[in-house]
């Protein structure tokens, strides 16, 4: 009987379950995508550096699972809030506490079973897209996958889990609470707002606290002094709490300033509308500010990881041009020659081209001199050079153009902080020779643990010490085990009671596979986080939209009976709704445009200045994308308020 | 006096196939400009089902109802919904004021609905917040007045626009006997200085007393009528009481 009653209580309240069931199914293929990633042996044996990922993605399924299971929380105990009255008259009719509660935990498992069944179906689907997502973030080819049983049983072990706790959390409420105030749920009153202009410069200051913020971020990146970190920290501080004080007081400001005047109230179905959107936001204003925090993050969030994807391919590029280099200190012995490390490397791959070249010193710091790295502090910085020859051979084989120095010398660099420094009077002597200064070569890639080279006439370095001997290799364009190939470049050396493994060789492929590796983390967290944020925030405004439809069906049945016809309700029902929904929507996607303006300053102060470019396509996609599903679910609640709401 | 009012052999079935019910069966009746009509019946003679169609918020099975001349019947949904707004004023048993707007906003609401200009609005609030001795209530929320002055306020709202007709159902059905009271004075004062022409349905025959004439419903048919002529209000009281008792006795008697 109780399973017959459950059953027919869950059709009957299937539009407030409906918004509920999508979010929950949508999270669940979420979850259940996420958590298959984690264990896909085709992920796995993607890249070693997989630990990394495994590890990012275990801790954002933690962090996801906190915030579903207080939504979930919070749903449930919505539902029953909603259900109060009926629940009164249950106990009444002489059924027991534990009756209720029977076919409130069999509705709940009703739902739970068919929220998991379909989200994993979906997830079915939606994991082979993260699957696709990942692999081509890691630049590897994809192909259908098989999915994960572990990951499966995560899932399911979670969502019951959450499920089992946000049910525990309505049950004891249930079990303690007297008949009285089932039965007699009190209405709160809309209480007036006394000073709503008060609360519009409150708004205003928000505003501006939110542009400051803004600024000010965008200003610390470009100038990246000591207290860099925590200025962008307390920037970070300020546009959270100037987004939260924004809501709240535009919420108690707008709708109440203009419930003052006469004109706008006293026509058709404002005065209606404006005392319902008051009632509405006046009582969910702290919760309108959390969800445009939440939605802010995730839009600021995806922004980001793109951003960071994008620099991470330029970093590559910038850190490591070579396809392996090296430099050994002439000082010292290395466990590895080079033509040792030549004969490993043609194992995995073959070298194409040799490179040796020299680094010399003259044991001096008169280049330094003319830097911000010099005097106390920077005794050890001897200045280094190289020969044009040598520069010549390495970097013309990635492109840089040939250095002809002509009896001086250039300065080659890779940090902007060297173009501030002016070496126009800097003249190198050799014996009787002079060397006068001739230029920069600017952003030259990996230049070594220096702020600059400076590129000389072979006949300058000639008797000078060599201070490195390096070499560059340059391999067969195909894939090869770079991490098998790092290991067996790597050495180990004793340090204390500590043994580190070191491998002197930047190896291109390694790199690449982990700055992939932790693009992808990066990448599918944020996308991760804000899908579900952005699921969250929306289901919520939609359940609290349609916890008042019973109310609201009263109030539009006296605007039925007092006239309005159905195109007046259904337009003054869409304002109602589209308002509410719109309050903690609107600052989010506004603030697409200046976190996309910051986004495009990182990559340009990074000296990306091309990919910089970009960005606003990024920006206006992840835009695009969160106003899609914002549609969606407004849509979907319209029209079931609209059922329920407007007479046929 | 004009007929505003003319319902001509009206019926009103619900359900279907072997369910029938006749909640009305063939009911005809004319109400004249400024009259105050009281309808009472037991319970299921059909009283609410004839308020129902004659707000419109209900459709005849068959029948005509005509007010101001004009035929309810033939009306689309959205002409019905101008004619309601326009025409007709409502007073409920459970006052229906909506509780998110004050009192004033709530009585201005019919005129909202007609785009009427500001200054206008606000002209007939004053007088009608006047005449029904509310006008320091305005800016209160309906939850915080007694049953008696939101009802007041029901009443302003219903004739705000000087409406053909009010229709009143059960408007003393929520409150105490001194409320019921007040509220019937506000009625009559309704019908007799403002001229306002209302259509009441009670179960009360100290409310019934009140009215000018009274309407006895019995399965769906008029069984009997009783005019007020220079009958005193203790006179019309007991006529009601006798004809009540002959009908079938379900009039509340307080």
């Amino acid at each position: 009987m109780f399973a017959k009653l459950a059953i027919r209580n869950v059709r009957r309240q299937i539009g407030n379950y409906l918004i509920y069931f999508i979010t929950v199914s949508l999270t669940v293929a979420l979850m259940f995508a996420v958590n298959n990633a984690l264990f896909n042996q085709q992920v796995l044996a993607i890249a070693n550096a997989m630990s990394e990922f495994q590890a990012g993605l275990i801790a954002i399924t933690v962090l996801v699972s906190l915030i579903v299971a207080f939504v979930l929380g919070y749903a449930t105990s919505f539902m029953l809030k909603l259900r109060k009255r009926e629940f009164g008259t249950y106990l009444i009719l002489g059924m027991t506490r534990r009756n209720i509660l029977r076919i409130f935990i069999l509705e709940t498992c009703f739902l739970m079973f068919a929220a998991l069944g379909t989200g994993i179906v979906l997830g079915l689907g939606v994991s082979q897209g993260l699957t696709a997502i990942i692999a081509n973030l890691m630049e590897t080819e994809f192909s259908f996958g098989s999915y994960s049983l572990k990951g499966c049983l995560l899932t399911v072990g979670l969502v019951t889990g959450l499920f089992l706790l946000s049910s525990g959390t309505s049950a004891l409420y249930l079990s303690r609470v007297r008949i009285y105030n089932l039965l007699h749920v009190h209405k709160k009153s809309d209480k007036q707002i006394k000073y709503p202009l008060l609360w519009l410069i409150l708004a205003a200051i928000s505003l501006a606290g939110i542009v400051c913020a803004c600024i000010l971020f965008a200003h610390t990146i470009g100038d990246m002094s000591d207290n860099a970190g925590f200025i962008l920290f307390i920037t970070l501080v300020l546009l959270a709490v100037s987004i939260v004080l924004f809501h709240v007081s535009i919420a108690k400001s707008v709708v109440n300033l203009l419930l003052k005047s006469n004109r706008i109230k006293n026509h058709g179905t404002n005065a209606f509308t404006l005392r319902r959107l008051s009632a509405q936001m006046n009582a969910n204003a702290l919760l309108a500010g959390a969800l445009s925090f939440l939605l802010s993050f995730a839009v600021i969030g995806a922004n980001v990881s793109f951003t960071q994807q994008q620099s991470n391919r330029e970093r590559l590029d910038r850190e490591y041009p070579f396809d392996i280099r090296a430099e050994y200190a002439a000082d010292t012995t290395h466990p590895i020659s080079f033509d040792e490390a030549e004969t490993l490397i043609n194992t995995y791959v073959s070298v194409k081209n040799r490179l040796d070249y020299n680094i010399y010193t003259n044991g001096s710091s008169y280049l330094h001199g003319f830097t911000p790295w010099s005097g106390e502090g920077y005794e050890l910085l001897k200045d280094s050079f190289i020969s044009q020859s040598d520069f010549n051979r390495l970097y013309g084989s990635i492109g840089i153009g040939s250095v002809d120095t002509k009896n001086g010398f250039f300065i080659a660099y890779d940090r902007d902080r060297v173009e501030n420094c002016d070496f126009s009077s800097a003249v190198l002597r050799s014996g009787e020779e002079t060397f006068p200064f001739h230029g920069y070569i600017p952003n030259c890639p990996n230049i070594g643990q220096r702020f600059f080279l400076a590129i000389v006439p072979d006949r300058f370095v000639a008797g000078l010490p060599v201070l490195d001997y390096g070499i560059a290799f340059r391999l067969d364009d195909k894939r090869y085990n770079a991490n098998a190939l790092r290991t067996d470049l790597s050495y180990t050396v004793q340090a204390g009671q500590y043994t580190i493994e070191r491998c002197d060789f930047n190896i291109r492929e390694y790199h690449r596979l982990q700055f992939n590796a932790s693009n992808a983390v990066f990448v599918v967290s944020a996308l991760y986080i804000a899908t579900v944020f952005v699921f969250l925030a929306m289901a919520i405004l939609a359940l609290k939209t349609l916890s008042g439809i019973s109310d609201d069906k009263k109030h539009y049945d006296v605007l039925f009976r007092l006239g309005a016809n159905k195109q007046e309700q259904n337009n003054t029902l869409f304002k109602q709704i589209f308002f509410f929904f719109f309050l903690p929507f609107a600052l989010p996607i506004l603030l697409s445009i200046p976190t996309g303006i910051i986004c495009r300053k990182i990559l340009a102060f990074s000296g990306f200045a091309q990919t910089a470019l970009r960005i606003p396509i990024v920006t206006t996609v992840i835009a695009l994308i969160i106003t899609a599903v914002y549609a969606l679910y407004f849509t979907a609640t319209y029209l079931i308020a609209k059922r329920n709401v407007i007479k046929p | 006096m004009q007929t505003i009012l003319r319902v001509k052999n009206v019926t009103k079935h619900y359900g279907g196939g072997s369910v029938v019910t006749k909640a009305l069966d063939g009911i005809s009746l004319d109400i004249c400009e400024k009259e105050f009509v009281a309808v009472m019946g037991a319970s299921g003679s059909g009283k609410s089902s004839l308020l129902n169609v004659i707000a419109t918020i209900d459709r005849v099975s068959s029948g005509e109802i005509l007010l101001d001349g004009q035929n309810l019947c033939e009306m689309r949904e959205n002409e019905l919904s101008a004619f309601r707004r326009d025409k007709l004023g409502f007073v409920f048993q459970d006052y229906n004021l909506l509780d998110t707007l004050t009192i004033g906003e709530n009585i201005v609401l019919p005129l909202n609905l007609q785009r009427k200009s500001v200054e206008e609005t606000e002209r007939k609030l004053h007088n009608v917040a006047t005449e029904l001795g509310i006008a320091d209530q305005l800016h209160k929320f309906p939850n915080e007045l007694s049953g008696g002055q939101r009802q007041r306020a029901a009443c302003a709202r219903a004739i705000i626009t000087s409406p053909s007709l009010v229709l009143a159902d059960e408007p003393t059905g929520a409150l105490d006997s001194k409320n019921s009271k007040l509220l019937l004075k506000t009625f009559q004062l309704m019908n007799e200085a403002l001229g306002t022409t209302i259509l009441m349905v009670t179960h009360d025959a100290v409310v019934g007393s009140y009215a000018s004439r009274v309407l006895f419903l019995k399965d769906g048919k008029i069984w009997s009528e009783l005019i007020r002529g220079e009958r005193t209000g203790k006179q019309m009281y007991n006529e009601i009481l006798s004809v009540t008792a002959a009908l079938g006795g379900d009039a509340d008697v307080r």
